[in-house]
């Protein structure tokens, strides 16, 4: 006997076949449940990105908002709701990890719309260098606040290659696909941003704002 | 091959993103090391001011609840596992027992007819559809980035029978920033049912924009949540019809920010017959990146590869 669908390669099985295993399980999940696998496969690579992406994403939010806890939380957020909208992502290109940092951007859009604050960056957040060492805490105190004035004066797309690259650590083209740029774009725009950054934190010394 | 300054500070950054120190990264391009030098410094000083662990137990939660989402969307997936896989995946037994009830309920239901002859319903004919969003330019330029979270997609069949359906989009949040002109990104793809349509709208939950100049995030708000068009068009058996919506923000050039904005349907640039660009969505890829296709007017009616198909959530009678 044999059988043929829509989509389905024409099996024989046999007449009363029962005498022998039922066609091979992988068979059938291939034949008959080609969506479920693939929805399967996708959680699975995000699975796998889970232990290399946290941290990472973690600390690109943590930049953009400036509370670790809030970065800690939103991070997770990020997975659950890739999680949520696995049916929609389809590759075409663009690496999951990348999609990530697209879904953690909007979230942290969405957070601070509804906190209505642009930035907040309360100093007793600074990770704490050494808690024996109240003067290391000082000063990198002061030189968060520095590198922090200084990212504020960057331009938008200035700040974001730099957030996706030295926090994300995604690639020049990881970050293209997320900025929705050519990775040569991305490295010319990373660039400038460096050169402004350099600027800006000379700036912050010379003009006595910070500096140890 | 000479590499430009730019590739070589993106292979720096990238070495101080494995670990590698300063001086690794001078020592591997000695030729550019006094302009480097100050760059890497000033990338280095910046990661290591921002430089932020979260902690295991936050780690640890988060990881716990990831897991045990995915463990809730197995269930439910094997839930919903069609008919079919779920009776192969039967005993032996059972799968013959199975077996017999079908073919006694098929015997059945095709002698069925013969003994009492009567009308047949016939199926519903359903025809292809793509739901895209676009963006004429206005006043974007004003934004840095415009996120249009579009919660329902409702269109009127005309007709007996007809009424509106409504359809749940696959990706609701779209930036208007990233849909200039004939860009447009897809919102929805799959089966409705052929015959005649003559009212679009959209219900839009949240449109948040940030302004390029002051960075500041506005909420823009419609008044009734809802944008809607009057464009007839038709969705044909056998035959997939691609809708681009054009969305576009207008300033009106008084008030504060917040109010400044509004978000307005644009009839002239909507329907079946419009030029665009695909390109992807938040978790799409990149616009003009070469993965969308470029139609031109007529190919609104084409046959071709469809994605996954969306299912129209209801339809509602006049």
């Amino acid at each position: 006997m044999s059988m043929s669908m829509q989509g389905v390669v024409a099996v024989d099985y046999g007449i009363l076949g029962f005498s022998k295993p039922w066609f091979p399980r992988q068979t059938r999940t291939m034949q008959f449940d080609r969506s479920s696998a693939q929805a399967q496969s996708k959680q699975a690579a995000l699975a796998a990105l889970y232990d290399q992406y946290y941290n990472r994403i973690a600390n690109y939010i943590f930049v953009r908002m400036g509370d670790r806890s809030e970065a800690e939380d939103l991070a997770g957020e990020v997975f659950l709701k890739a999680l949520q909208s696995l049916g929609s992502y389809k590759e075409r290109g663009v690496p999951m990890q990348a999609w990530l940092f697209k879904i953690a951007h909007n979230l942290v859009v969405d957070h601070l719309r509804k906190t209505k604050k642009r930035k907040n960056v309360p100093i007793e957040y600074v990770e704490v260098v050494s808690e024996s060492d109240p003067q290391e805490i000082a000063e990198a105190n002061i030189e968060f606040s520095r590198v922090s004035r200084a990212l504020g004066r960057l331009t938008q797309a200035q700040r974001q290659v730099i957030e996706l690259r030295f926090f994300g650590e995604l690639s020049a083209e990881e970050t293209g696909k997320v900025m929705n740029k050519g990775a040569g774009a991305v490295r010319e725009l990373q660039c400038a941003a460096i050169k402004a950054l350099r600027k800006m934190l000379q700036e912050e010394v010379d003009t006595g704002n910070g500096g140890i | 091959m000479n590499r430009t300054f730019d590739e070589i500070l993106d292979d720096c950054v990238d070495r101080l993103n494995r670990g590698d120190t300063v001086q690794d990264c001078l020592r591997g391009h000695p030729e550019h090391a006094s302009e480097l030098e100050p760059l890497l410094r000033a990338v280095a000083d910046t990661r290591a001011a921002y430089k932020f662990t979260p902690s295991a137990e936050a780690r640890r939660t988060a990881r716990q609840r990831f897991n045990a989402r995915m463990g809730e969307l197995e269930t439910r997936g094997q839930a919903k596992r069609p008919l079919l896989p779920r009776i192969l995946s039967l005993s032996p037994a059972w799968a013959a027992v199975t077996a017999a009830v079908v073919v006694a309920l098929l015997g059945y239901f095709a002698v069925r007819p013969a003994l009492t002859p009567g009308p047949v319903p016939e199926p519903v004919a359903e025809g292809g559809f793509s739901f895209l969003i676009s963006d004429e330019v206005n006043a974007i330029g004003d934004f840095d980035s415009l996120e249009v979270t579009i919660s329902s997609i409702g269109l009127h069949l005309s007709g007996e029978g007809g009424g509106w359906i409504e359809l749940e989009p696959e990706e609701e949040v779209v930036d208007l920033k990233l849909l200039p002109g004939k860009k447009a990104q897809e919102i929805w793809a799959g089966n409705v049912t052929e015959g005649r349509y003559t009212k679009v709208f959209i219900y839009v939950s949240e449109a948040t924009g940030v302004l390029s100049e002051t960075g500041e995030v506005i909420d823009i708000k419609l008044p009734s949540g809802k944008l809607q068009i009057s464009k007839p068009f038709d969705v044909r058996s056998g035959e997939e019809t691609t809708f681009v919506y054009d969305v576009t923000v207008v300033s009106t050039g008084q008030g504060q920010a917040a109010d400044r904005y509004n978000l307005k349907p644009q009839i002239g640039e909507s329907g079946p017959d419009q030029e665009f660009e695909l390109v992807g969505g938040k978790g799409q890829g990149e616009p003009g990146g070469g993965q969308g296709d470029v139609n031109g007017p007529g190919a609104n009616h084409h046959e071709g590869n469809r994605n996954q198909p969306g299912t129209p959530v209801s339809l509602k009678p006049d």
